[in-house]
């Protein structure tokens, strides 16, 4: 049998390839880091016989060829049936520049490989090579302790990356604000968003509305500066309402305009000028400042009007000037009509505090900053596309919870995207313990559903007992009563007195 | 050539970036029961290798931010010397495996860890780990969340870039 393998160089690869009749001819792969190529090689052919083939294929050099299978390297004096390489598997190849690079990592010998560090053989100098290199020193150490300080800067500014896991800024609130500032230059955004079935169904829940008004904790503050808020917040009647507008934003204006009107008819009455001052300082300032602070925090923020139009002025004679543009920029609050009117709740009202709109919080605080980022947007508009979606998503037990604990702390909320690792110890132990606080959070309400929220009566243990104290002995229907005011007694008492005339 | 005989261990070290909740969150958002969002990175030559939104990089082993891992695979054995090995990863890291290379679903830290794996020692890493992606995207939610999620580079700091356009010239 000619059985001339190609071990004589000399020989034309196609005796190779026609080798004798015991071979058989294979089909490997031989892959790089670039590209790979299938090679017909004799089943019993070497290692060296191969790389002669591959140098020809990926012309390099056969010194530069080291050819990887199955964790091994193929030496020369092996062959390929010794490694087990059979038909259609793969090869690694890793092309090695033999001598330094120069210039500008264009040492492009081989097809392959690129400006790569040189081979062992130099000594830490390799290092210096112009290419650039991985920071090892070749043959020496593994550690890339030469340039590890310019590497960590980037290694930092990785971070970056890490963040826009957490859409694109660490900090909620500012997320809000923009998210705010965009949605109120979009009008038309913002009035698709309010048409949204599942917006306006979210709206027509006034308990889940009242729940994530009350969670704030800025509107908490607000609350017990000024209960009438929490009384006006307790009135189902009022909230239903309250949502009726929101969702309408025709009969927002509508609304708005009346209660205007109203108030400054208000002020020609003798004495109802200060009546209206008065009320604006007692109330409405507060709400002002409060809302001022966190402009654009409370995704539904809801102010305690009065029903019955008694709102503040704090302008000294009649205002003639036209109601603010809900769909213009914010200007400052002196300039407009104000009053504590109806509540709003995420509506649609310029930033200006107005009649109706005394925090000034306009519709486009919807959970704004949270969407600022391209990525969020259209994820926004593939849930408004698929109402559903949310809907049950919202609908899951937890979500509320989790609000709520969100909410109560925009810290935690904040820090949240960053997945620093819980229980390491990392210099930012602050950031840790939030972190623990969150997954804690979270965990409990995964456990056990609602878990945050215990039976009524233990809620309003207190309230209860109050109740009966005060006379009310029905404990059924002081239960009752406060469940539907969520824990506000008085309104609860009114509720009672309300159903039961003795 | 002079290559020594001597072997090195290649170890997979696995990360949930979820850190648990995706174990608990994925039957109710998506359906389907995922234990982990997996983020995975090769321990060879007493260093740690993963591909991010950076390009490769590397760090001591459990030196990112995410910690220690959560688990430990090992992959096996390798006659590969870290100085070839490095010439593998700067070729990769030019052209398959550079940072804006970066798919979150179908490039990925995984697909990294798999190709190297295959080269170190011949074995792939375990299939629940590349079958992730697959398995989101295939539910309804995760066609919705495509969108933001393609936009995602992670990159877990704490890691040294290697790219032969490192800052030497």
């Amino acid at each position: 049998m000619a059985e001339n393998s190609g071990t004589d160089p000399a020989v034309e690869t196609n005796t190779e390839e026609n080798a004798a009749a015991s071979a058989t001819i294979i089909k490997v792969t031989v892959k790089t880091p670039k590209d790979k190529e299938e090679i017909a090689i004799a089943e019993d052919s070497s290692v060296s016989q191969f790389k002669e083939e591959i140098s020809k294929r990926f012309k390099a050099n056969q010194d530069q060829l080291v050819l990887i299978f199955a964790g091994k390297i193929l030496k020369d004096g092996d062959t390929l049936g010794q490694h087990g390489i059979k038909d259609g598997l793969t090869v690694h190849l890793v092309i090695k520049t033999a001598q330094k690079t120069s210039g500008g990592g264009s040492s492009q010998t081989s097809a392959s490989s690129g400006p790569g560090p040189s081979q062992g053989n130099t000594d830490g100098s390799a290092n210096s090579s112009p290419a650039g290199n991985l920071g090892t020193p070749q043959g020496s150490g593994p550690s890339p302790t030469p340039t590890q300080p310019p590497n960590m800067l980037a290694g930092f500014g990785d971070l970056s990356g890490l963040a826009n896991l957490g859409m694109g800024s660490a900090n909620f609130m500012e997320l809000q604000q923009q998210m705010q500032r965009q949605l109120m230059s979009n009008p038309e955004m913002l009035s698709q968003i309010m048409e949204n079935p599942l917006v306006q169904s979210m709206m027509s829940n006034p308990d889940l509305m009242r729940q994530m008004i009350v969670a704030n904790p800025q509107m908490q503050q607000l609350m017990e500066r000024n209960p009438e808020i929490s009384h006006m917040l307790n009135n189902p009647e009022l909230m239903r309402q309250t949502m009726e507008l929101a969702r309408n934003p025709a009969m927002m204006q509508e609304m708005m305009r009346n209660q205007d009107r109203a108030l400054s008819n208000l002020e020609s009455i003798p004495g109802g000028y200060n009546a209206l001052r008065r009320m604006y300082t007692d109330i409405q300032e507060p709400m002002f400042s409060a809302a001022r602070e966190q402009f654009g925090n409370n995704p539904f923020s809801a102010l305690g009007g009065n029903a019955d139009n008694s709102g503040a002025q704090p302008s000294r004679t009649e205002n003639r000037e036209p109601l603010p543009n809900p769909w213009g920029p914010p200007d400052t609050a002196a300039t407009t009509t104000s009053g504590t009117a109806t509540t709003t709740s995420s509506t649609t009202s310029s930033t200006t505090p107005s009649v109706s709109n005394p925090l000034g919080i306009s519709s486009s605080s919807l959970g704004n900053g949270m969407f600022n980022s391209p990525g969020m947007q259209s994820l926004m508009q593939q849930i408004s596309e698929n109402p559903q979606l949310m809907q049950n998503m919202l609908s899951a037990p937890y979500m509320r919870t989790m609000m709520q604990s969100l909410a109560q702390n925009p810290d935690i909320a904040s820090q949240a995207p960053t997945p620093t690792p819980a229980p390491t110890p990392t210099p930012a132990a602050g950031t840790n313990t939030a972190q623990q606080q969150l997954m804690q959070q979270m965990l409990q309400m995964f456990a056990g559903g609602n878990a945050s929220t215990p039976t009524p009566e233990v809620r309003f243990q207190q309230q209860l007992e109050q109740l009966s104290a005060m006379g009310f002995i029905n404990r059924e229907a002081n239960l009752q009563a406060l469940i539907a005011t969520g824990g506000d007694i008085n309104a609860a008492i009114e509720r009672l007195l309300g159903s039961q005339p003795s | 050539m002079n290559q020594h005989d001597s072997t090195f261990g290649v170890q997979l070290f696995i990360y949930d970036l979820s850190r648990g909740m995706a174990r608990q969150l994925s039957p109710i958002m998506l359906g389907k029961q995922l234990d982990g969002i997996w983020h995975t990175s090769i321990v060879v030559y007493g260093e740690e290798f993963f591909y991010g939104g950076a390009g490769i990089s590397s760090c001591p082993p459990g030196g990112t931010m995410l910690g220690p891992p959560d688990t430990v695979v090992e992959l096996g054995n390798t006659e590969v010397t870290e100085e070839i090995f490095m010439d593998y990863l700067s070729s990769l890291g030019e052209t398959t495996y550079s940072g804006d290379k970066y798919r979150l679903f179908e490039h990925n830290c995984n697909t990294f860890t798999n190709e190297v794996a295959q080269f170190l020692t011949g074995n792939k890493i375990p299939s629940y780990i590349t079958d992730l992606p697959s398995e989101v995207l295939s539910t309804p939610f995760g066609q919705v969340l495509r969108p933001i999620l393609d936009s995602i580079h992670i990159a877990p700091p704490g890691g040294n870039v290697i790219s032969s356009q490192n800052n030497h010239s």
